[in-house]
């Protein structure tokens, strides 16, 4: 059995072209989003420059064990622009808030992109042959003079470098009046919901012009506003059900079945506050970031800015467990509020067999629990321990009291150094970090000697 | 004191991120600036608590300082049990005073200028005083030697009973706990707090009236016009000395001005019918309050 905590080799592939140390990026390079798609062959990431980069695993060569499974560009496009809405006199960012893959059907691949307002369905395919042999044009594309054609011929394809293209095929647009935080692909392969913070909507994939509002949580009066929808997710077999998180800590499971409008919710996931660690912030800290169903269906994984908790979908009133991923920031709250990074909004992330789960945190640290052993271990993702194929070393944040070698007091953590996007390989404990701009990409040393 | 002033501190932060979300791009964000007015409203919370604290010891100084104007009989008498003789509406009568330290609570007025704050606990005084019957204070100075803590009590009662919506900047103490308070959160009561020109201008143009109707015309008036009685003397008298940082908040607020316009309207509407009538007013009081809680959902109803 694979020991997922033991994460030690790495490949590291950065989106900023300048080297270190003096390496600069824009906040267009800094990555808002990460996703591998389903068999894990591609992973897209999108930055806040509207941008979209796929990587693609080389293929396992037997003769080189040491290249095998590194990934590398595959495609680079530009999925949104920055807009001005007129009539409100708003420009909307192009920062690409979630990329999601769809199951593949066919030799191309699709994935569904989403800025603050408009969500597109991009189609990436290749192209490795051409046809050559036209009557009419020549090689170079110019019009042949029809005197000069005297016979006809058939064209033939034949092979080129391999070219990959990717299009546009549908544009979702003008559904959502706030700010569009996540989408999920349905399971039924047809269908897809988009979420902000007041609406979720249900969309065809097929048909752009029209949404069902299948979520509503808008008052009647704006100022009786308490909580706003954070993150959504739809059941990964059960095409009717889908989860939403609030941002007042509690997660609601609505059935389709049950009416058009899911406002009632079938199961609502809360557990009661902690009267002993009120403060000011108490909600803050208890808004829920991300939400993810467990590949089993069976669990749900949450974040919220302290902790990460894994619920059972079959108990309402408390989590299953709850992780403590830096609670020594809980005495510095304010600091952090002053900052705005208490506003962070950190994602989480299951292994393949939901064994493990994974989640970002300050100074380009990320942690890891293994939910049977109840290890964890806090990683950094930096340039300077992230060598190719080095081993990761399990870092440490000490809180006063003994200090090791090596640790991290709180006050010297660089908090502008924030690891909120993390993905892991569906199958392999294959991990990609988003480090502002720079993606890491780690890998199972074990894994890697299975393979090589 | 240290809960206060961290109170302050976190008020004028959460007005500047509200503030800065206007021009950010992208748009206002709704979450964030949901998370930032509950905070907001948090620290008001316990801001309002310390508030209540002064209020009701300066209360209690008004009322034995206008005993000897007012109310010729029932004068030097101590009648600790007249709580009962108190309207306790809205059932805010578990009012839980720091017993031990009126004295500490009051210090932070004593710092004030003596006359502004003699006149404003004047007015504050009469509203007391007709509002809980009878007296029941000794007739002392305005001196911070406030002694009896069951008299406290029954000011921080009637008090509570009311809406209070303005906290003062002189309370320096979270000394008393109140917590039914009316929850009259909102960014403008932080404004009033500090002071700015522009958008306290009903509450400044209400204190006046409020001032100059009370003084020609001692009729009752509901407690809750005392505090932005007392806050606007106080504000006008104290800021100097007071360290907290009122002058980024009140920059602040300068500059927020126009998208509070919607809420001062109708807190312009609200305030003259609340002072006229009594009953309710409270009430009224709360409610526009309430409406007024998140200044950024009227930007944001735009949408």
């Amino acid at each position: 059995m694979l020991n997922p905590i033991q994460v030690l080799s790495s490949d590291i592939t950065s989106l900023s072209l300048e080297p270190e140390p003096f390496a600069s990026y824009t906040e267009a390079d800094i990555i808002s989003t990460v996703e591998f798609n389903h068999t894990g062959e591609l992973l897209a990431t999108g930055d806040k420059g509207g941008r979209v980069v796929i990587f693609q695993r080389e293929p396992e060569c037997k003769t080189e064990p040491y290249s095998q499974g590194e990934y590398n560009v595959y495609s680079t496009f530009q999925s949104h622009e920055p807009e001005f809405d007129y009539l409100k006199s708003l420009e909307i960012e192009e920062k690409i808030n979630k990329i999601r893959w769809l199951p593949q059907q066919n030799a191309a691949h699709f994935l569904l992109s989403t800025n603050d307002k408009t969500i597109k369905l991009w189609k990436v395919s290749e192209r490795d042959k051409r046809p050559e042999g036209y009557n009419l044009k020549d090689e170079e594309g110019r019009i042949k003079d029809l005197s000069t054609v005297t016979s006809l011929q058939v064209p033939v394809l034949k092979p080129m470098d391999l070219m990959v293209e990717v299009s546009p095929r549908r544009v979702f647009a003008n559904a959502h009046t706030y700010h569009v935080n996540s989408i999920s692909v349905n399971s039924d392969h047809e269908t897809y919901m988009s979420a902000d913070d007041l609406r979720i909507n249900l969309w065809h994939l097929g048909i752009t012009d029209r949404s069902f509002n299948i979520v509503d949580i808008k008052p009647v009066n704006m100022e009786d506003l308490t909580e706003v929808i954070t993150a959504a997710e739809f059941h990964p077999h059960h095409c009717n059900l889908l989860v939403y998180s609030s941002s007042k800590g509690t997660l609601r499971l609505c059935d389709m079945r049950e009416a058009a409008l899911c406002d009632k919710h079938s199961k609502l996931f809360e557990e009661p506050e902690d009267p002993s660690n009120r403060s000011f912030f108490s909600e803050i800290i208890s808004s829920v970031s991300d939400v993810k169903f467990s590949h089993s269906g069976r669990y749900l994984l949450t974040r919220d800015y302290l902790t990460a908790k894994v619920w059972d979908l079959n108990m309402e009133n408390k989590p299953l467990e709850i992780y403590q991923v830096h609670d020594y920031l809980r005495s510095k709250l304010c600091s952090l509020y002053e900052n705005d990074c208490i506003f962070d909004k950190f994602e989480c992330a299951w292994n393949g067999s939901d064994s493990v789960i994974m989640t970002g945190a300050y100074n380009n640290f990320f942690r890891m629990f293994d939910r049977n052993t109840k290890r964890d271990v806090t990683l950094e993702a930096s340039r300077e321990s992230s060598k190719p194929r080095a081993v990761l070393k399990p870092r440490r944040v000490c809180q006063g009291g003994k200090r090791r070698k090596d640790d991290i007091s709180v006050d010297s953590l660089d908090f502008t150094k924030k690891i909120l996007h993390t993905a892991w390989h569906p199958t392999e404990n294959i991990i990609a970090i988003a480090a502002t701009n720079n993606l890491y990409i780690f890998q199972d040393k074990l894994n890697q000697e299975m393979h090589g | 004191m240290e809960y206060k002033v961290e109170a302050h501190r976190i008020m004028s932060i959460s007005l500047g991120k509200i503030y800065n979300s206007r021009v950010q791009r992208g748009g206002i964000k709704l979450h964030k600036n949901l998370l930032v007015s509950l905070v907001l409203r948090s620290a008001r919370q316990v801001y309002l608590r310390d508030y209540y604290g002064g209020i009701c010891l300066s209360a209690q100084q008004a009322r034995e300082w206008c005993e000897g104007e007012y109310m010729d009989s029932e004068q030097d008498k101590l009648v600790p049990g007249s709580t009962e003789s108190l309207p306790e509406s809205d059932g805010q009568s578990e009012v839980a005073v720091d017993k031990g330290e009126p004295i500490n609570v009051v210090e932070s007025p004593a710092s004030l200028d003596v006359e502004s704050q003699a006149s404003g606990e004047q007015e504050h005084a009469e509203n007391v005083i007709l509002d809980s019957g009878c007296s029941d204070l000794k007739t002392t100075e305005e001196s911070p030697e406030a002694s009896a803590t069951c008299e406290v009590s029954n000011v921080v009662t009637t008090i509570s009973s009311n809406c209070i919506s303005d906290p003062s900047p002189s309370n320096p103490k979270e000394a008393t706990e109140t917590p039914t308070d009316c929850q009259t959160d909102d960014s403008e009561s932080v404004e009033e707090n500090s002071h700015k020109p522009k958008v306290p201008r009903a509450y400044t143009n209400r204190k006046r009236s409020a001032d100059d109707s009370e003084l020609k015309d001692p009729l009752p008036k509901r407690t809750k016009v005392i505090s932005p009685l007392l806050i606007s003397k106080n504000d006008e008298n104290k800021g100097e000395t007071e360290e907290m940082d009122t002058s980024n908040v009140s920059s602040l607020i300068t500059i927020f001005g126009s998208s509070f316009s919607g809420l001062l309207s109708s807190e312009d509407g609200a305030q003259p019918d609340s002072e006229v009538e009594d009953s309710d007013s409270g009430q009224i009081c709360c409610d526009q309050m309430l409406k007024n809680l998140n200044p950024w959902s009227t930007a944001i109803v735009a949408f």
